[in-house]
């Protein structure tokens, strides 16, 4: 029984992992990674003209926003609920709902026509 | 803990250990991933919803949830709830490693910082109400509520699973060929974390 934190987990003491759990200096600097993401979420409300984001009108501002959505939802599943360390079977298990999701609620909004002004 | 230790652990705690499936993962570990993927459809449904429904039919029917936001408030509470996922991260690593005292102190910071969040929402939810914007003033107020609401629901059920783990562990009901039990309420908890940065950028700060 180790109560090292500077050790990865063995695979032996884990169900279904095919790869070792990381240290936990990884957790850390993944939620570094993730708190600076936020960082320039919350600088894409607080300097809307800024020069990476400020162009096409606002379709500037939402391709970066959904990126940097899409980088953190990733990274926090890939790490933290270790979709990375565990057998494939669980990504494509969770990522066919969430295809599936994605999928029927585009076309959905494509339904009532989301995507063009004037909708409402 | 090899694996046919922890095996051997649980036949002397509950006369069997837990049945194998051909996948080579638990079926609780299994059964968690499945239900969070229905999850998404729940939750991508009350998104879609929300974007139908986000701009009010008239002025009449008061103020629009855009015209209410504190960006810079629920950019606090967004961040409280994404470190929670790092010290739920560091709970589970710990049990792996057999050690219960980190555990139950980072279960028990998880636990304060989701708390933090649900009591931001809270606060949230009681000054858009002062400003107008009820459940029922109009149908963006509606999904918006129906959609945040849901989700701080989620979050409640994640600080009770948190706190049972907690005095589970305390009264030594956790061991550490218990792990994963600790890891699947941790999976919950990750997802919670990952619908809000949904949220977050759908509904708070895209324009």
């Amino acid at each position: 029984m180790s109560t090292e934190t500077a050790e990865p987990v063995s695979t032996d003491v884990l169900d279904g992992a095919v790869e070792e759990y990381p240290r936990d200096r990884q957790y850390v600097l993944v939620a570094l990674f993730l708190g600076a993401l936020t960082m320039i979420e919350i600088a894409t409300y607080a300097q809307p003209k800024f020069a990476a984001w400020g162009w096409g009108d606002k379709a500037g501002l939402i391709t970066v926003l959904m990126i940097l959505m899409a980088v953190k939802f990733w990274t926090v599943a890939y790490f933290f609920m270790h979709l990375k360390f565990d057998k494939a079977i669980l990504t494509r298990v969770f990522y066919a709902g969430l295809l599936l999701a994605v999928g029927v609620y585009v076309a959905i909004l494509t339904m009532f026509n989301l995507w063009y002004p004037g909708h409402h | 803990m090899a694996e046919t230790a922890i095996k051997e652990a649980l036949v002397a705690e509950i006369g069997h250990a837990d049945h194998d499936t051909n996948t080579g993962i638990s079926n609780t570990k299994l059964a968690m991933w499945l239900f969070l993927a229905s999850e998404c459809l729940l939750f991508g449904g009350l998104i879609t919803t929300y974007l139908l429904y986000k701009i009010p039919i008239s002025t009449e029917q008061g103020p629009a949830p855009k015209q209410v936001y504190d960006i810079p408030f629920t950019s606090v509470s967004s961040f409280v709830l994404l470190m929670s996922s790092l010290t739920m991260v560091l709970a589970v690593s710990a049990i792996e490693r057999g050690d219960h005292h980190r555990m139950r102190a980072w279960l028990a910071g998880t636990a304060l910082l989701g708390s933090t969040f649900v009591a931001g929402q809270i606060y949230e939810f009681t000054a858009f109400k002062g400003e107008g914007m009820g459940f029922t003033t109009s149908r963006s107020s509606s999904a918006f509520y129906t959609l945040t609401g849901f989700h701080g629901v989620h979050v409640t059920v994640g600080i009770i699973m948190l706190v049972s783990l907690l005095l589970l562990s305390l009264r030594g009901k956790v061991p550490q060929h218990r792990a994963e039990t600790v890891e699947t309420v941790g999976l919950y908890w990750h997802f919670v974390d990952v619908v809000w940065i949904v949220i977050f950028a759908v509904v708070y700060l895209i324009p």
